[in-house]
């Protein structure tokens, strides 16, 4: 069992939101909206440094609230069209927090996903030939293993 | 505690390790020499295979950001430094390089002599045929069908199992870094190793430091964790740029050295992606063994072969939505190169120490870096196309998708434009940082050309913040014979130094 200790309330609703339309589902590939894309980036926000991590989680707050400029309704209530519109807003925006922020996102939503080994099969990627290898961290290789429950 | 060592060198990578193998004859004679390393002493066992657990092999878990946010820096925080997870890539420095460096006693011949024998002792080939794999074979078929030069990396490997894992800690021990070869030589001959050491200042004779905990799963040192002084006659600063420059700042330096912290370079690199018809498996099999240097002169770049894995792939591409969904679903048909851009020093690019302490590299590409990336873009689509490929990803094309259907380099040029280049959006990283404490004359020069610094005979620099400018090619190699010209210049010197 892993207990989500930073993705909460809001917050998770808006970055399972985002995942869906960084990561879309694609043939095999599920989409990356899902608890087990949400346990790896908990346990590696749990890792950041803690001003870093109050600035990433400040970040998702943000994208939440400023939902209400591209569809009416915090950011997981609106349409996908306007999350996507709203996504590419920062990422191209003139004002350099934003663009480095949704960096991040996406970088944490990737990690999420690219790293767990049932998205291997998808990409057709073989894994660590050495593969029982000891983890240095054992949590990590059971969420990537998805060998534990994830709750909030 | 306090200690007491006639050398402390602070840095394990491809310069401190250097310079312990260099003093083994002092340590012989009785010298004390310590070896201090702010990361971890990482056993084989230790090298998973797997990027999530791997990152923190990396400083900043490998994606240290410029304070503008326009490229990351990749660089190793363990012993053996960036060696444990470079790619062994083992180039001279380019004879016009040196010659555009302008350092006084440094020549040619005196590192030719170097080069020859570390390659000796790190056992550096021209790789065999039988270790090019599928995206090698095809990045030469392209280069060739084009009508460009390509040539043979010179790795430093050792009966290499072709795993594909170099980035991510040498599970064999191949890979013949300063883990595997100076680092083993040198605590033979009674050089201590002090692994999980911070470095936080340096005065007069003085290293100040911090000891922490040794990491689960990872090789203790002999001290115990805590604040240590530790005296010793000699210092030498091997931390790596932009570290070291950041140490001296932090110790207050500057105002005797205020070139300490500029003449910075970190060779900007991207890497590009194009779909083969079929799968490739660039994963397995030897990531790098091919490079062209047709652009080198013009444009200030080279092309280099390259693998990465998926999240980091997933970085590189600057792709979301749809597009990296796809392209991901063919990640075993991925082509893959690294453009690595020489960049020149720029007054406004340098290495800082924030109000916290904390060291930042101020760096901004400017409009001839972008330009240059932009064409090195172009150039490796058409390499893509000539090999086969049905689509490259570039990320300064509009669309960054582009489909064979325009493939003629005219088409190119005017889908790839500066203009599409929207920094932090664009994903450029560095992993050969330079420069800070540039060696040679001048007001900005910092050590000497034996890498003593000026007014301060008891410190030395042995690592890449030496280099006055950049060095164009990986510089792995260089900051080798850099680091075994200090090491000769101790031994020579013996204890009794006077100010230069």
């Amino acid at each position: 069992m892993y207990k989500c200790q930073y993705i909460k309330g809001h917050r998770l609703r808006t970055i399972l939101a985002a995942a869906d339309c960084i990561i879309p589902a694609h043939g095999h590939l599920e989409s990356a909206g899902s608890m087990k894309t949400i346990g790896v980036m908990d346990h590696a926000i749990s890792q950041m440094p803690s001003q870093l991590r109050f600035q990433f989680l400040l970040f998702i707050s943000i994208v939440h609230v400023l939902g209400i400029f591209f569809g009416g309704r915090c950011f997981a209530r609106n349409r996908q069209s306007d999350q996507i519109r709203q996504l590419r807003w920062m990422e191209r925006s003139v004002i350099r927090g934003f663009r480095m922020g949704f960096l991040g996102l996406k970088s944490y939503i990737c990690m999420g996903y690219f790293t767990r080994e049932s998205t291997w099969v998808g990409i057709h990627y073989g894994g660590p030939l050495k593969y029982d290898q000891s983890p240095p961290d054992l949590m990590i290789r059971n969420l990537c293993q998805n060998k534990c429950k994830i709750c909030v | 505690m306090k200690k007491h060592y006639d050398i402390v060198i602070v840095g394990s990578g491809a310069g401190g390790g250097t310079i312990a193998q260099k003093l083994i004859p002092l340590a012989q004679k009785g010298a004390k020499i310590a070896m201090l390393e702010q990361g971890p002493h990482y056993p084989h066992a230790f090298f998973t295979q797997r990027e999530i657990e791997m990152m923190r092999l990396f400083r900043f878990n490998g994606a240290w950001p410029v304070t503008s946010g326009e490229i990351t820096i990749a660089a190793g925080q363990c012993v053996g430094g960036s060696t444990l997870m470079y790619t062994g890539v083992s180039f001279r420095l380019p004879q016009e390089v040196l010659d555009e460096w302008h350092v006084p006693d440094l020549t040619h011949e005196d590192l030719a002599m170097r080069f020859d024998q570390i390659e000796k002792d790190i056992n550096v080939i021209i790789p065999p045929d039988s270790m090019v794999n599928d995206n090698n074979r095809l990045f030469h078929k392209g280069c060739l069908s084009l009508g460009w030069p390509v040539k043979k990396i010179p790795l430093n490997i050792k009966n290499c199992e072709k795993s594909g894992f170099c980035n991510l800690g040498c599970n064999s021990g191949s890979k013949q870094g300063t883990l595997e070869v100076q680092i083993p030589k040198a605590v033979s001959a009674g050089i201590d190793l002090i692994p999980n050491c911070h470095v936080y200042g340096i005065s007069e004779k003085k290293v100040h430091a911090i000891i922490q905990k040794a990491p689960p799963g990872t090789i203790d040192g002999p001290w115990r964790p805590g604040k240590i002084c530790i005296d010793s006659d000699i210092i030498v600063l091997a931390a790596g740029s932009p570290c070291t420059p950041g140490l001296l700042l932090k110790s207050g330096f500057q105002e005797k050295l205020p070139g300490i912290g500029l003449n910075i370079c970190l060779h900007p690199a991207m890497t590009l992606y194009g779909v083969y018809p079929k799968p490739i498996v660039n994963y397995r099999g030897f990531p790098k063994t091919y490079y062209t240097d047709q652009f080198t002169d013009a444009h200030d770049y080279y092309i280099e072969t390259a693998f990465y894995y998926p999240f980091i792939a997933t970085r590189h591409l600057g792709l979301w939505g749809k597009d990296l969904s796809e392209t991901m679903s063919k990640y075993n048909q991925l082509m893959t190169v690294l453009v690595l851009h020489h960049d020149n020093v720029m007054p406004e690019n340098r290495i800082t120490v924030n109000r916290k302490g904390i060291v930042q590299v101020q760096y901004k590409l400017n409009r001839q870096n972008i330009a240059s990336l932009c064409h090195a873009q172009i150039q490796t689509a058409r390499i893509f196309f000539a090999a086969g490929c049905e689509q490259v990803i570039m990320p300064c094309a509009s669309p960054h998708v582009i489909g064979r259907n325009y493939c003629d380099p005219k088409t190119l040029a005017q889908m790839i434009q500066t203009q599409n280049f929207i920094p932090i959006k664009t994903p450029v990283s560095s992993a050969h940082p330079q420069g800070g404490c540039a060696m040679g004359e001048g007001k900005n020069a910092v050590t000497n050309s034996w890498g003593q610094v000026y007014g301060f005979s008891w410190l030395y620099v042995a690592d890449a913040s030496l280099f006055p400018k950049s060095a164009h090619v990986n510089p792995y190699l260089t900051v080798m014979a850099l680091a075994d010209r200090v090491g000769e210049h101790i031994v020579r010197s013996g204890f009794n130094q006077t100010d230069i």
